[in-house]
């Protein structure tokens, strides 16, 4: 609680020093919007804009500091004339956006850098109490409901004062910390930019999945199936005058369409597993922990039917998280556990294994992380050295 | 023998027509849904069903809830049950009845047609027949296990035992006496502390049951 309430007081003295920046920047931007009148105002305005951008951005980074998470937002580019760069920055909402936050920016940094000075400062009277009683000051100096006359009287009263300022203030500041900078990032970052992002990412892994697709089935089934039918019209053509030819050409067909069949077989489950289309994700969970080396202990609500998708993603990110474990973890059991909140589908996957998994060590991780997030979810992975490993994704289902 | 097919694929249902006809057995009936199955089975008594494992109205796994039903109302009905996919799941629920005359197969080993006939035949008289690639499924799944003390030859005569195969077979397509086979079915025995069993289906049962269970 004291870390929390110290990490917000930085954060929000850093958020006091943009005050004045913002300062200078709103200042900028009015005058020159004032000056555009004229051509020089004109040439300066997106110079003035930039400025006000760097503040916002440096605002962006302090909230994203402190909520945990990337806070970004997407500008227009501004390129091309004079005239056309007024434009792109006038058209650019986000603009607006930003100079909406530094007005009011003036207000709430100020008024959250204070709070925060504030707390140290009274815990820092509190402690100099005892001081002011000794210190031949007149007793009106200590604005306290009783006169501080004996050590009776400051023993209570100093931790009494200490132990209010600080109960209340410690829970209150991070609380401040966290309202102003969400509202920060709720209007540095607004949510539909954010979606628009997710969006794209998914589109991406979408197209990229179809085209994966497209050439498995291009390259492989489609092409063994002309030479197949090739094959059997050439033992069409030779069957009276060479049986034999005629049978060693259809026993090659024959053979080339189980190896095509395998391979759509495998096609498929890489789309959507059969077993997922028939049992949904309870019945898939367990047949992967039945094929899974590992012992698997699977803990499960009724989740009820679920988006296609989402049963998919789910299905893979678990399948995924049980081949690292048998590679790499050592582990000796492993628990998954699945739960659905009203708007969510939570997944969890704990080994006892040896932890210190590598996120970049091409373990499907980045997969994992890639395809949630394609969803707009979240991926938490703790594997300290020495294990335990605990995956955990929660994938938005509604 | 005499076969119904329960296919709601047109074009399968002819193929495999086909084919059981140029192997000289009788299709008694083909019928498209799990309704139909369980009436034909009662109407035609026949010697054995091969069915889809997805069927109207879902086509998910009405075929294998199908097959088990029919099973209990009919107790000893050979049903041979193909799909696209095999999963180790349907093989045990399948198995879980109790009593021979199950197959489990993927389609794709209807093209190898001597082979499809004989584990045809085979489940008929009682016998099993489960696809190698739930067999596959089964022996990756565990390591630090008493299968790992097996020898490969033993390893190799352990699946063909499990898809269903005699002695007799195995020692056909390993291309070794079956006194050999005798002793390696022994041997596998005694590693995996299984009660030694005669070479019916009680014994495919018995190492299905132990590569399942563990």
């Amino acid at each position: 609680m004291v870390w929390r309430a110290v990490r917000a007081t930085g954060r929000l003295v850093l958020n006091l020093l943009l005050v004045p920046l913002g300062f200078f920047a709103l200042l900028g931007t009015v005058v020159t919007m004032v000056l555009s009148a004229t051509y020089l105002g004109l040439l300066l305005l997106p110079f003035a804009i930039r400025f006000n951008r760097a503040v916002a951005s440096l605002a962006r980074r302090n909230a994203g500091a402190w909520l945990g998470e990337r806070v970004t937002a997407s500008y227009r580019p501004v390129a091309g004339g004079p005239l056309a760069r007024v434009r792109v920055v006038t058209g650019d909402p986000q603009t607006w956006r930003d100079l909406g936050f530094l007005v009011l920016h003036a207000f709430t940094g100020t008024l959250g850098g204070i709070l925060a000075i504030g707390l140290w400062g009274a815990l820092g009277w509190g402690l100099s109490i005892p001081i002011w009683w000794w210190a031949p000051l007149p007793e009106h100096a200590i604005y306290l409901p009783w006169a501080l006359d004996s050590w009776a009287r400051v023993v209570v009263t100093v931790p009494l004062f200490l132990g209010l300022v600080a109960t209340v203030g410690f829970r209150v500041l991070p609380s401040i910390a966290e309202g102003l900078f969400r509202l920060a990032k709720a209007i540095l970052a607004p949510r539909h930019v954010r979606l628009a992002e997710r969006v794209t990412e998914a589109l991406d892994a979408h197209g990229y999945e179809l085209r994966r697709i497209e050439r498995d089935l291009h390259d492989g089934a489609q092409a063994r199936l002309v030479s197949i039918a090739m094959r059997l019209g050439i033992a069409e053509r030779v069957l009276a005058a060479d049986p034999g030819k005629a049978a060693a050409l259809i026993t090659e067909a024959r053979l080339s369409t189980e190896e095509t069949m395998t391979e759509l077989r495998d096609i498929i489950r890489g789309m959507y597993p059969p077993i997922l289309a028939d049992r949904g994700l309870p019945g898939a969970v367990a047949a992967l922990a039945g094929r899974s080396p590992v012992p698997v202990d699977v803990e499960m609500d009724d989740v009820g039917r679920l988006p296609a998708a989402v049963e998919a993603a789910a299905y893979f990110v678990i399948a995924e998280a049980l081949t690292n474990v048998a590679r790499h973890s050592g582990a000796s059991g492993v628990k998954i556990r699945i739960r659905r909140t009203e708007s969510r589908l939570e997944a969890e996957v704990a080994d006892d294994g040896k932890g210190g998994a590598d996120e970049n060590g091409g373990s499907g991780l980045a997969g994992i992380r890639r395809r949630v997030s394609a969803f707009d979810g979240e991926t938490t992975l703790t594997s300290p050295p020495g294990g335990p490993t605990t995956l955990r994704v929660e994938l938005p289902c509604e | 023998m005499r076969v119904i097919i329960v296919e709601d694929s047109v074009l399968l249902a002819e193929g495999l027509t086909l084919l059981l006809n140029t192997e000289g057995h009788e299709v008694v009936a083909t019928v498209g849904t799990a309704d139909e199955f369980h009436t034909a089975v009662g109407k035609h008594r026949p010697d054995i069903a091969v069915v889809d494992i997805r069927l109207p109205p879902t086509y998910r796994d009405e075929g294998v809830r199908a097959a088990v039903q029919v099973r209990r109302d009919h107790p000893g009905q050979p049903i041979l049950v193909l799909s696209q996919y095999v999963e180790q799941t349907y093989a045990t629920e399948l198995l879980a009845g109790g009593g021979g005359g199950i197959g489990y197969l993927l389609k794709d080993r209807v093209a190898r047609v001597s082979e499809f006939v004989d584990a045809l035949e085979r489940v008929a008289r009682g016998g099993t027949a489960m696809d190698p690639e739930v067999i596959a499924q089964l022996l990756t799944r565990r390591h630090a296990h008493p299968i790992d003390t097996l020898t490969p030859r033993e390893r190799e005569v352990l699946s063909l035992m499990a898809e269903g195969h005699s002695n007799t077979d195995i020692a056909t397509t390993l291309v070794v006496t079956e006194r050999a086979v005798h002793k390696h079915v022994g041997n596998i025995f005694a590693k995996l502390s299984l009660p030694p069993s005669d070479s019916g289906h009680r014994r495919v049962l018995a190492v299905l049951t132990y590569l399942s269970g563990v």
